[in-house]
Parts: C-alpha cells; sequence; structure tokens
C-alpha cells in the first residue's frame, strides 16, 4: 500500500486523461465561500488566521523541516477553519492548533519528529495528549481526508504540456512554481481558486519570468489543456489567478520572502549552477519589479540568464 | 455511531465485523466496517492516517466501493479508541450472482455482454488501485460487489496493508480462500507486484464463464496441483527462478492442457485475454491497464465506462 504523497500524480502524465481523477475531484477540497467572506469581511479572522499560520512557520523553522510539511500543516488549518469556523483569538489555542496542525502533517509526510522540536521555547509546551486531542479533533474536522490535494500534485502534469527539453530548465521553472506557491500560502489572495489552477498559474508567472519569449506559448498549452477547457469560466479563473500571482510575486509576502531566502536549494541556485558563465545584460527588469533591496538577488540571476536559456528551449 | 441503525451483520471482513446498517436521517443504507485502532504515544498511528486516506483517494473511483466517512469513537465499555469505516451499501457480490445462476431454479450462463462488462470495470478497479501504488491482495468473487440495477462492478475490502497487519487467517479464523492466489506468492515469493492481481482477475474471468471456481483448491499445496494439472508444471525456462522460490518442491510434470477447454463458452479473444492474465512468471502476465486495451473488448462500447 505504498504511494508517492508528495507526487500522487507520478503516473498521470503518463496514463493522459483516462486518470484524471485529481481534477475531478479537487473540487472536494475546496474552502467554504463563507471562510473566504470571513476572512475578507472580518479584521479578527483574518489576524486569526495570519497569526496561526506563523506560528506553524515558526513550528516548522525550529528544526530543518521540508517547506512541503508546513505548506500540508496550512492547508490543515484553512480546512479545519472552513469547516469550524475560526476561533476567538486565544493564543494557546491557536499555538495547539498549529502544533497540531504540523504533527499531522508530519505522520502523513512520515517525516520522524517529536512533538517537543515543534514547540519553540515562547511559552506554550502542550504536552503530547492534549496534541493528540487536538489531532482527533482536527480529524474529524478534515473526515479523515489527509490526503490533501494541493497545487504541487498538478506540476508535474502542467510542466509536462511544456515540452522543456533540458532538465535543469524544467527543474529552474519547477523551483520558482515552487518558491511563488510556498510564498502565496501566506496571503488569502488564491484560497479562493483550486488547486490546479494556482498551479497553473504559478508556472505561468515562473515561465514569465524565466522565459518570456516562449510564455505566450505556454500559456496557450496551458489555457488549451482539456482540463482547463473543460469546465466553464475556468480561463477566465486562471486568468485571475494569474493575475493576483503577479501581484504576489511583485509586492512579495515580507515574511514569506525572506523564508524564501534561507530555503536550500532553490530554482536560482540551479540556474546559478548551469549558467554560472552566463554575462549580466539586463537588470533594468528587475528594477521594474519593484525590488529594492539585495536580498532578492537571485531574481535578477533569472534574468541574466534569459537569453542562454531561450536557445535552450525547444520550439514549441 | 447513533447516527446509524445497525441493521444486520453481513459478514467478517479481513479486519473485523462488518454491519448493514441504516443513516437514520437520511434512510441511505451503508455498510459499517469496525476496526480497532491501536493508539500508542504517539497518537494517532500515521499508518491508520496515510491508508485511511488511501482509502478514500482510490475509493473516488467509480469502480471502487465508495468509503463515505469515517467516525472515530470509543468502545462503550472498555474504552478502547475504534475506527468506524462507513462504506456504501451494495446488496449483492458476484459470488451470489454467479451462484444464482448455477444453482436455483433457472440455471443458465451469465450473458457473455455482461461479462464482458463486468470483466473490463474490474480491470478499470484494478488499473486504478494500481495506478496509485496499490495492491489488492485479496481479489475474489466476494469481494466484488455488484449494483444489479446499473449494471455496475466495484472492488471492495481493499486491503488496509501495514496500518491493520493482513493476517493469515481470517478475523473468524476461517480459511482464506486460496483459489485466486497467484502461483508466486502460494510458492512463498516475498516481493510480489500487481501481478497477483491480475492472476485473481483471470480466475475470476474463468469462475464468471464457468459458473465455478477455476482452481478450488483445499490447501495450498493442492491449490498450486490444480493449477499445474492445468497449465502444467512450470519450468525454469518459462518462469526463471521459480524453482529457487522459497516453497518449491518437486512436483509431478504435467503438460500443459488446452485452455479452451476449461473454459469451452467463451469466444477465442477471451481466452487469448485469459491466458494472458494466466502467465506463470509475473513480469509476463498482462497488466490492468493493457487488458483493457486487449481486442476481447473490441466489442464493448467503452464511452459508457
Amino acid at each position: 500500500m505504498d504511494f508517492d504523497l508528495e507526487n500522487p500524480l507520478t503516473h498521470l502524465h503518463q496514463l493522459h486523461s483516462d486518470d484524471a481523477s485529481l481534477f475531478l475531484t479537487e473540487s472536494d477540497h475546496m474552502l467554504s465561500p463563507s471562510y473566504l467572506h470571513t476572512l475578507l469581511s472580518s479584521p479578527s479572522d483574518f489576524a486569526v488566521r495570519r497569526d496561526t499560520v506563523s506560528f506553524i512557520s515558526q513550528c516548522c523553522s525550529n528544526s530543518n523541516i521540508d517547506p512541503h510539511l508546513s505548506y500540508l500543516a496550512v492547508n490543515y488549518l484553512d480546512r479545519f477553519f472552513s469547516s469550524q469556523g475560526v476561533p476567538k483569538p486565544k493564543p494557546w489555542v491557536l499555538r495547539l492548533l498549529a502544533v497540531s496542525c504540523v504533527s499531522l502533517a508530519a505522520k502523513m509526510k512520515q517525516v520522524e519528529h517529536n512533538l517537543f522540536d515543534f514547540q519553540g521555547n515562547e511559552g506554550f509546551i502542550f504536552d503530547p495528549q492534549t496534541v493528540h486531542r487536538m489531532e482527533v479533533l482536527i480529524l474529524g474536522a478534515l473526515k479523515w481526508r489527509m490526503r490533501s490535494i494541493t497545487p504541487f500534485s498538478f506540476i508535474p502534469f502542467f510542466i509536462s504540456l511544456f515540452k522543456l527539453r533540458d532538465p535543469p530548465l524544467l527543474q529552474a521553472l519547477k523551483g520558482r512554481a515552487t518558491e511563488i506557491i510556498f510564498i502565496a500560502q501566506n496571503g488569502i489572495e488564491l484560497l479562493e481558486f483550486k488547486a490546479s489552477v494556482i498551479a497553473a498559474a504559478a508556472l505561468l508567472s515562473a515561465a514569465h519570468e524565466l522565459f518570456p519569449i516562449q510564455y505566450p506559448c505556454f500559456r496557450k498549452a496551458i489555457i488549451n489543456c482539456s482540463y482547463v477547457k473543460k469546465e466553464e469560466n475556468e480561463e477566465e479563473k486562471l486568468v485571475r489567478c494569474l493575475k493576483a500571482v503577479e501581484e504576489i510575486v511583485i509586492n512579495g509576502h515580507e515574511r514569506g520572502m525572506d523564508e524564501m531566502e534561507e530555503r536550500s536549494e532553490t530554482a536560482g541556485n540551479v540556474l546559478d549552477h548551469h549558467f554560472s558563465s552566463s554575462e549580466s545584460e539586463n537588470t533594468s527588469a528587475m528594477k521594474n519589479r519593484g525590488d529594492k533591496d539585495g536580498g532578492k538577488k537571485r531574481k535578477v540571476g533569472y534574468c541574466n540568464n534569459q537569453r542562454v536559456q531561450t536557445r535552450e528551449i525547444q520550439q514549441c | 455511531m447513533e447516527k446509524y441503525e445497525k441493521l444486520e451483520k453481513v459478514g467478517e471482513g479481513t479486519y473485523g465485523k462488518v454491519y448493514k446498517a441504516k443513516d437514520k436521517e437520511t434512510g441511505q443504507l451503508v455498510a459499517l466496517k469496525k476496526t480497532r485502532l491501536e493508539m500508542d504515544e504517539e497518537g494517532v498511528p500515521p499508518t491508520a492516517l496515510r491508508e485511511v486516506s488511501l482509502l478514500q483517494l482510490l475509493s473516488q473511483s467509480l469502480y471502487v466501493v465508495r468509503l463515505l466517512c469515517v467516525e472515530h469513537v470509543h468502545h462503550h465499555k472498555s474504552g478502547k479508541p475504534l475506527l468506524y469505516l462507513v462504506f456504501e451499501y451494495l446488496d449483492t457480490d458476484l459470488k451470489k450472482y454467479i451462484d444464482s445462476h448455477r444453482k436455483g431454479p433457472n440455471p443458465r450462463p451469465l450473458p457473455s455482454s455482461l461479462v464482458q462488462s463486468f470483466l473490463f470495470q474490474l480491470c478499470k478497479g484494478v488499473a486504478h488501485c494500481h495506478s496509485h501504488g496499490v495492491l489488492h491482495r485479496d481479489l475474489k468473487p466476494q469481494n466484488l460487489l455488484l449494483d444489479q440495477g446499473k449494471g455496475v462492478l466495484k472492488i471492495a475490502d481493499l486491503g488496509l496493508g501495514r496500518a491493520f497487519t493482513v493476517p493469515l487467517k481470517s478475523y473468524t479464523h476461517e480459511i482464506v480462500t486460496l483459489w485466486y492466489r497467484a502461483p508466486e506468492v502460494l510458492l512463498g515469493s516475498t516481493h510480489y507486484s500487481t501481478a497477483v492481481d491480475m492472476w485473481s482477475v483471470g480466475c475470476i474471468f474463468a469462475e464468471m464463464v464457468r459458473r465455478q471456481a477455476l482452481f478450488p483448491g483445499d490447501s495450498e499445496f493442492q491449490q498450486l496441483l490444480h493449477i499445474f494439472r492445468l497449465l502444467g508444471t512450470p519450468s525454469e525456462k518459462q518462469w526463471p527462478g521459480v524453482s529457487s522460490l522459497r516453497d518449491w518442491h518437486v512436483y509431478p510434470q504435467w503438460e500443459p492442457q488446452n485452455l479452451t477447454r476449461a473454459v469451452p463458452s467463451l469466444e477465442p479473444e477471451g481466452v487469448d485475454l485469459l491466458s494472458k492474465m494466466l502467465q506463470y512468471n509475473p513480469a509476463d502476465r498482462i497488466s490492468a491497464k493493457a487488458a483493457l486495451d486487449h481486442p476481447y473488448f473490441d466489442s464493448l462500447d467503452k464511452s459508457q465506462y
């Protein structure tokens, strides 16, 4: 009974349309409209989510934890709030929720862990029984559907539509799209969109940064993909999501960006290794993007490398 | 669990009792499967978490029995944690269906178009499980539930692998049927693959055509002899490594029979597909996905599946 939680669609790009169950079922994993509404209309509910998400980041920053784990934990948190309502802003409740979501995510991702690793040294330390009771509450609220369908599930499928030949370029595109998805989770702008739409928008945004010449071609490939085409308004939703993603990328979510900088092997690294000899020629684009501080060096790297990359890409 | 009214015990699944029950609110019939949840110092075990969520994923296929919800309760006396898996309820299974065509007032063959349709759906369901890396390991007619009105077949009793370790004997110590067990499993191979399920599919296919089991062995040894008598005693040439398997012995040497004699009413394309499902060497056995494209299904209107 083994399966790859990280990459449940490993087989999809081979199976094509006859096993598109994830596309069919991702709607079941959507958040309730009333949750989205309350986040937009109630500043205190918005603050509760923001603070709990931040607690989750703290839990995960203590040890060297895979960022996908904290992504999954925040996903559980959103689904929990969506089904149970946003609780009163009691810090200990929010911390307990954060620790329990991280613990559940660690179990699902088979990460060896100790509950105390997740609980910094800031005040609240919960005993295991308390966390386990909270876990059971979360499981009930999430109906034991712990295998969340996230945008990461769809990345390999959409990437395969681009017909990129060079593995380092694929890696760079995937890395950048992944970064964008991580950053976006700190905010609430993308919560209304389906996981596949977020994946497609993040990839397109990454492609726009990395391969501007091929971008229209990529965009066409995604929009023409049967899963996107099939549903009404899907294209319009994708366009709206892409716009939201672009805004997130330009403004950055300060905290998210800082965390991203600390994360290890990113798209930037891959490109830096691959094209370390390429000359700098285009830094003006970066200024337009509104980056001010030196912490965004990697983006400059992307632009520098455009000329080299575009030659590597297969015509489509 | 007050939500459900238990109507009757309908069986002993591999992992515990199964009840037919009714949702008091909606009147919907459900099958309740009760399993004990071993909680330890880490709370809900990660294996249980992963496997229940995987069952939920698999049950999204039309050809897998749908897991409607999961209820976590405590035993009313011992306080031990229990997990109820709530499945959709179907009132018949392929075993009962075949029996009704063999015995009773009106014995008759299963319509060949129905055999074709059931086999196609079975392959679809198995392909779905295999594409998610999941083996069933105990496919048999009792585990294939039927919605007779719609002509739909659904795979049930998907194994919960590690969290609820597969018992050698069933819950009530009744003997687990060996009839659908692949030769590599009978011979003690420990590294078995998706091919074990395809062997079972082949046995079930033949049973639908014959209305009786293809290899009705009553012990592991007898089971192997049944297989060898029809398909010939396997040789190193057709199945490299067979004589090194743990439980391999020296067997009488039988020559393979013509498979058509076991399923005389089956058309040639069907016999060809059956022979590909009953290949000795697991590596040569047809996959569920490839079976769906076999010419036997050419006359089937695939658009409705």
